[in-house]
């Protein structure tokens, strides 16, 4: 029985985060009773649905070992591309199409640097942020620039009742989870971030499914981006400063290893919404603005603390297993042939 | 074995590897038939993996002629021409599971779809075949290294399923496990599989091969069916006649003044490890790769965690840390010079004189730097015979030979009165080993305790006073100079019994 829960939460390494926001949840729901409305859950999940369409392309990132600094920036340029393109042509089919390539061509971009020049992809994104940054303003002459109205939908809209960012969210996320456990493109992102050099080895394309995850994580900061500035009502110079760790946040909150190799989609969009209800319940008790920052990096201190201390105690195990197989390999003489078989028989 | 009718699988004739004009294997010829299992054995460094290498299409050799299915090829395809290999390091990830592993390199499905079932399918019947009761769905890093070495051949024979190689295969083995895979490659012959098993322990050689290929400095030296050959003269093939020469005469100890003592020094890799050294003694330590000496050269120094004690002129040393027995005297030269000893990009001055950069110090109102150390140092180069242009050279640009004096001159400027020494001549030309050697005694002689870690058995034979054999992660012989012999050494170090062959 206690077997079968460590292999459950070993293979489902999304439970901790999930439990974690219940166990939260409840916690706020009996301090303050307003907690448990639905309309509070709503604006829950629409607040934390930009983090987290982020934090499904970023998981797929850091799961091939990779990581992007530069989606804010992503996020700002792409905001910035289709306000300006609005304000000068006023098509709509213009505007998205671009900022959506755009978007995915700027990730792909970081993929595509990262390969070539064999670059951290930590100090590769960390030039790209800057540069992004800096081409939005330039674009834009660092004005806020006003969307039209009807943009609001993306925003606050409703289909069929549901907020509109919560369906993107929900088709994004069925779309990440299919895409890591049933496409060849999921196993060789998680044999990347595995072991670089069995991968090499074992000839895998790891290049294109850099570019790709890194494109996808474009994509999704794109979607992202509409939302956002469909929610904030027009262009402003702070959109998407800092973004880049929240998301992070998310995911490796979400049980997500920066180290590469495994991660689950649903931890990363749990994580986004565990530090959306860590805002929620500072906001009832009423806490200055100021300690929502220093809360969060705590926790997310916290959760790469655990994250390390499991780590260590599984390599403990490992070690001590080695050890008693010294023992056993110095003390069981070689058998051969046909008893040999019958000594493994009687192993069984 | 019975194929002898049929077209050799595999012929090499005359192979040939040179790097950069130095020739590493030369005149290697073999046949392998289905059902062949062939022992490669040879001492370290006498060619085996270069060999491997060309066996399975990863170096391309330099002269020779390959023969697939009795027609000459040009070049060494591997997989298109159904050989694998299954090499020491293992190449899995951890992460995935094991019928992810095993399907890595051709997954069933579309595109934009994995087939688990088929997956499963394919992968429960190579599992099957091997007649190994390994869940699919496990990931890797929850298996031994037992059932992880099976699922590298399960995955290495849905590639290619004509030629096995197999590099080493049992040395993070338990004895079980080990049983295990012998009686998979003893199914995998049945069923006509040719085999090529690279192993140092000549035990193992008997209990899976029929035929033997011996290797002695990159050329063939002896080849046939094992059942006309004892172990005993195996082993005289692999280390061959030239070692038997009486090695140069040392200076025996003089007094016994104890320098060094490790007591039950134990940790994961090795156990019970106790011995001494007095001064101006030199000890070597002999076995194979992976019987855990680095590591415990590693303990000493405290560069690994380790139980039990050690004493330095008769006192325990409470903390063990590089630093702290540096303090102490004690000097440690590592095995992986170019990684963890010298400061490839820095100067030969610096690298020379930064164990010993305090006394170059020099302290006032006005003074800043170090006085001196330009002169020390090139009666350093001079003393030890660098061959550089200049000391500002940087160190990466120095031949191996000359980057081991560097590290060598560095540690003896300090005055040490404890050296251990891991590999040190290790991808050394023969001119600067000499040197090496003749520095070391000098060491020795000047009343400082030697302990040398080498695989170069013949340099141990030369150098040492005492040569302590380790196998598995223990201490299991001591041989002092009058009772020096090679083959019983090597036995020792690579006996799976305990008694000596």
């Amino acid at each position: 029985m206690k077997n079968t829960i460590r292999t459950v939460f070993t293979r489902q390494k999304w439970l901790p985060i999930a439990i974690a926001n219940v166990a939260f949840a409840t916690l706020l729901a009996l301090v303050s009773p307003a907690f448990l409305s639905l309309s509070n859950f709503q604006s829950m999940l629409v607040q934390s649905g930009v983090t987290a369409i982020m934090a499904v392309g970023m998981t797929f990132i850091i799961i091939t070992a990779g990581i992007d600094i530069s989606m804010g920036a992503i996020l700002f340029f792409t905001s910035a591309l289709f306000a300006q393109l609005m304000l000068d042509t006023q098509s709509y089919l213009l505007a998205f199409t671009a900022a959506m390539c755009c978007a995915t061509l700027l990730g792909a971009i970081n993929g595509l640097l990262v390969i070539r020049f064999r670059m951290s992809p930590l100090i590769t994104t960390l030039a790209t942020y800057s540069i992004y940054r800096g081409m939005a303003i330039h674009m834009t002459g660092a004005q806020n620039i006003p969307v039209p109205r009807e943009m609001g939908f993306l925003g606050n809209g409703r289909v069929m009742g549901l907020p509109v960012p919560i369906i993107l969210l929900f088709v994004i996320v069925v779309l990440g989870v299919y895409v890591l456990n049933h496409t060849r493109l999921g196993v060789y992102a998680r044999a990347m971030g595995s072991s670089a050099r069995s991968a090499r080895e074992s000839n895998l394309p790891s290049n294109s499914v850099t570019v790709l995850v890194y494109g996808m994580g474009g994509f999704v900061t794109g979607v992202a981006a509409l939302i956002l500035l469909a929610r904030v009502g027009g262009l402003q110079s702070g959109i998407g400063i800092g973004i880049e760790f929240t998301v992070i946040a998310a995911v490796i909150l979400g049980g997500t290893k920066l180290t590469g190799g495994s991660g689950t989609v649903i931890g990363s969009v749990f994580g986004a919404f565990f530090l959306v209800l860590i805002d929620n319940g500072l906001n009832l008790l009423n806490a200055s603005p100021y300690i929502y920052d220093i809360v969060r990096g705590v926790v997310l201190l916290a959760a790469v603390v655990v994250d390390r201390v499991s780590a260590r105690r599984q390599e403990q195990v490992l070690s001590a297993l080695r050890a008693s197989r010294l023992d056993e390999a110095s003390s069981s003489r070689c058998t051969r042939g046909r008893d040999g078989e019958q000594a493994l028989l009687g192993q069984r | 074995m019975n194929g002898n009718t049929t077209t050799p699988l595999l012929s090499f004739r005359g192979l040939k590897k040179s790097f950069s004009g130095k020739t590493v294997v030369d005149g290697i010829s073999f046949d392998l038939y289905p059902g062949q299992v062939v022992g490669l054995v040879g001492e370290n460094g006498a060619g085996k993996s270069t060999t491997k290498n060309m066996l399975c299409g990863l170096l391309e050799p330099t002269g020779g002629q390959i023969l697939v299915d009795g027609h000459v090829v040009e070049r060494n395809e591997g997989h298109a021409h159904g050989i694998s290999a299954v090499h020491q390091e293992l190449s899995l990830f951890g992460s995935l599971t094991v019928a992810e592993n095993m399907c890595i390199g051709s997954m069933p499905g579309s595109r934009l779809r994995i087939d688990w079932r088929e997956m499963e399918r394919i992968v429960r019947e190579q599992l099957d075949f091997l007649g190994m009761d390994i869940d699919p769905h496990a990931t890797v890093n929850s298996l031994g290294a037992g059932m992880q070495q099976i699922v590298e051949i399960g995955k290495a024979l849905l590639h290619a399923d004509k030629v096995l190689i197999l590099d080493e295969p049992t040395t993070s083995l338990t004895a079980v496990e080990r049983e295990k895979l012998f009686l998979i490659l003893d199914k995998l012959r049945d069923r006509g599989i040719a085999i090529v098993f690279i192993s140092h322990f000549l035990e193992e050689i008997y209990r899976v091969c029929d035929s033997y290929i011996v290797l002695r400095d990159g050329q063939q030296v002896a080849s046939g069916q094992l059942a006309d050959v004892t172990q005993r003269q195996l082993e005289a093939l692999m280390v061959g006649r030239s070692f038997e020469n009486s090695p140069d005469t040392i200076r025996p100890v003089t007094g016994s003044c104890e320098a060094l003592r490790v007591e039950n020094l134990g940790s994961a890799d090795f156990r019970d490890i106790s011995f001494a050294v007095q001064r101006g003694e030199i000890v070597g330590i002999a076995g194979l790769m992976g019987a855990g000496r680095t590591e415990v050269a590693e303990a000493i120094f405290g560069l690994r965690p380790a139980t039990g004690d050690v004493h330095v002129h008769g006192k325990v040393v409470p903390e063990r840390s590089v630093a702290g027995m540096k303090r102490l005297g004690v000097c440690y030269l590592p095995e992986d010079r170019r990684v963890n000893g010298l400061f490839l990009n820095r100067a030969v001055r610096e690298n020379l004189s930064v164990a010993a950069i305090s006394r170059f110090i020099r302290r006032g109102l006005f003074k800043l730097g170090f006085s001196g150390e330009r002169q020390a140092t090139q009666a350093v180069v001079d003393s030890a015979g660098i061959a550089i242009p200049h000391i500002n050279v940087r160190v990466d640009a120095l031949s191996g030979g000359n980057q081991q004096k560097v590290l060598l001159s560095r540690w003896m400027a300090t005055e040490p009165e404890v050296l251990v020494l891991d590999e040190p001549t290790k991808g050394v030309d023969i001119g600067a080993k000499f040197d090496i050697h003749t520095r070391i005694r000098e060491l020795a002689e000047h009343g400082a305790a030697v302990v040398v870690v080498s695989s170069d058995l013949p340099e141990l034979l030369q150098l040492s006073h005492r040569i302590l054999v380790m196998r598995k992660g223990r201490l299991v012989g001591e041989f002092s100079r009058e009772e020096f012999d090679s083959v019983r050494i090597i036995s020792l170090a690579a006996s799976v019994d305990d008694k000596v062959a």
